[in-house]
């Protein structure tokens, strides 16, 4: 049986009075890439958004259902909302390098977890830079700005980063969207690489990404999760007419 | 608004449409001079017909390459794509069975005596029909058609295989009919082989309809239980 990593029942998000997601309920397995698509608007990256608390910070967003990871409801009281973040980090459609050093970009989040010898976070901006596939690039630069890398090594050190502080999942929005062919195609390499220790949700506005890089896909549309199912699947033989025609591109 | 895309897939499919007649009528033009004697402008018009095909054959292939590279379609637009590369491969090998069939009649000697004499015109027809049903059921997609299909296709092979081995039998009492015999058991395999281009097509596209690959199945896997 495949190992499910998040769980998630009847969940539903309102903006103030508006239903935003309605009641959703899926399954997303361990160590898999799971993508979410569907057209603008159509809850995929609010929903991403729940899965790691960021909704939290929008005024007038109230929730119902659970979101279980590892079988606890992160929406529970009693949960400590830093810990989740700790625990599922998040990649942003910009890259957002903080104006700081290479080295210090990939440090900062390990420092803030308490790690102080300097052994140990070498070792870490090391780990984290060889699995984002970009130490050799940096590994003669660490103490440059990394405000000076190109869009494709920033938005990989980011990568890095997320991975610095140890998470299980990963949540990407639009990773590559910004980026030239060559950047998001190893980006999208890395994605495949990294799934092998972590479990992997993207929204991507690009269809032939969801079916390069996922192993799963969920079609959203006006806030309903219209069909999840094997990429494969998804992208040979639907089973919704709304999927068939979203991803063919006849939509509407 | 109709986009590009869909443009694109119409024109495709009305392409195969024509090719797919003009496979029926060299088919039922092979049959005719086979069964007759042959006159010269006929068999000009088989030639030009084959000519068309061959053309349509690249067309097609040029028409899926772009879509594959520029498009990169999916469900049911990428079987309808990848079928029609394969019906367009069958297609020109029935064209070109069919010219094969025109060109062995020829060696055929008192023709019309052995063609009456092992029933060639009953397996013709049925080939003919074949074509035309399997024609039919690429614009229709109508699923009942599939079975007929295999039905008849299963039919035209036993015949086939029993006109062979009656044609055997004459050629080991008769050594006079030997040339023209070998000649008459290739155009039988070569009108089996038609059939069977027939079967492969009608699995296409009941593969572009149904999203299932039914290649290697048994027929009465395939046909609708009673």
């Amino acid at each position: 049986m495949k190992d499910i990593k998040i769980k998630v029942n009847d969940l539903s998000l309102y903006y103030g009075e508006k239903k935003a997601l309605n009641e959703i309920t899926m399954e997303i397995p361990a160590n898999k890439v799971t993508a979410l698509i569907g057209p603008s608007g159509c809850g995929k990256s609010t929903f991403l958004r729940c899965i790691n608390r960021m909704n939290d910070l929008i005024p007038n967003v109230s929730i119902k259902g659970e979101m279980l990871v590892e079988g606890i409801d992160i929406y529970n009281k009693n949960v400590d909302v830093v810990n989740i973040r700790k625990k599922i980090g998040m990649v942003f459609q910009k890259s957002n390098p903080f104006p700081k050093s290479i080295y210090e970009n990939i440090a900062y989040g390990p420092r803030i977890n308490g790690i102080k010898d300097k052994t140990q976070l070498d070792e870490i901006v090391e780990t984290s830079l060889r699995q984002a596939a970009i130490w050799d690039e940096l590994k003669d630069r660490l103490d440059d700005s990394a405000l000076g890398l190109s869009g494709g090594q920033q938005q990989r050190l980011c990568i890095g980063r997320t991975l610095a502080v140890s998470p299980d999942i990963i949540l990407m929005d639009e990773p590559a969207s910004a980026l030239d062919p060559i950047s998001t195609s190893k980006i999208e390499e890395l994605i495949h690489q990294l799934k092998e220790q972590y479990t992997i949700i993207i929204v991507t506005h690009n269809m032939q990404q969801a079916a390069r890089t996922s192993d799963q896909t969920a079609f959203f549309y006006m806030g309903n999760l219209i069909e999840m199912g094997k990429t494969n699947s998804i992208f040979t033989n639907p089973v919704q007419k709304q999927t068939e025609d979203y991803i063919t591109g006849r939509f509407g | 608004m109709t986009s590009h895309f869909e443009i694109e897939l119409e024109k495709l499919k009305g392409i195969i449409e024509k090719i797919g007649q003009l496979a029926e009528s060299q088919v039922s033009e092979s049959v005719k001079i086979l069964l007759q004697e042959p006159g010269v402008a006929e068999e000009k018009i088989i030639k030009k017909t084959e000519s068309k095909i061959d053309k349509l054959d690249v067309k097609i292939d040029e028409i899926c390459q772009s879509i594959f590279a520029l498009q990169q379609p999916v469900a049911s637009d990428l079987r309808f794509i990848m079928s029609a590369m394969q019906i367009s491969n069958e297609i020109e090998r029935i064209g070109d069975l069919s010219l094969s069939i025109v060109k062995k009649a020829k060696n055929i000697k008192e023709k019309h005596d052995l063609i009456v004499k092992f029933s060639v015109g009953d397996i013709t027809k049925q080939v003919e029909l074949i074509t035309a049903k399997t024609n039919n059921y690429f614009l229709t997609r109508q699923e009942s058609t599939i079975g007929e299909i295999f039905v008849l296709s299963k039919e035209i092979k036993n015949k086939s295989e029993g006109t062979i081995h009656e044609i055997i039998n004459e050629m080991k009492t008769n050594s006079k009919a030997v040339v023209s015999g070998t000649n008459l058991i290739i155009v039988l395999k070569h009108l089996e082989r038609i059939s069977e281009h027939c079967t492969n097509i009608a699995e296409y596209v009941y593969f572009m309809v149904n999203a299932k690959i039914i290649k290697h199945d048994k027929i009465d896997d395939i046909l609708p239980r009673e």
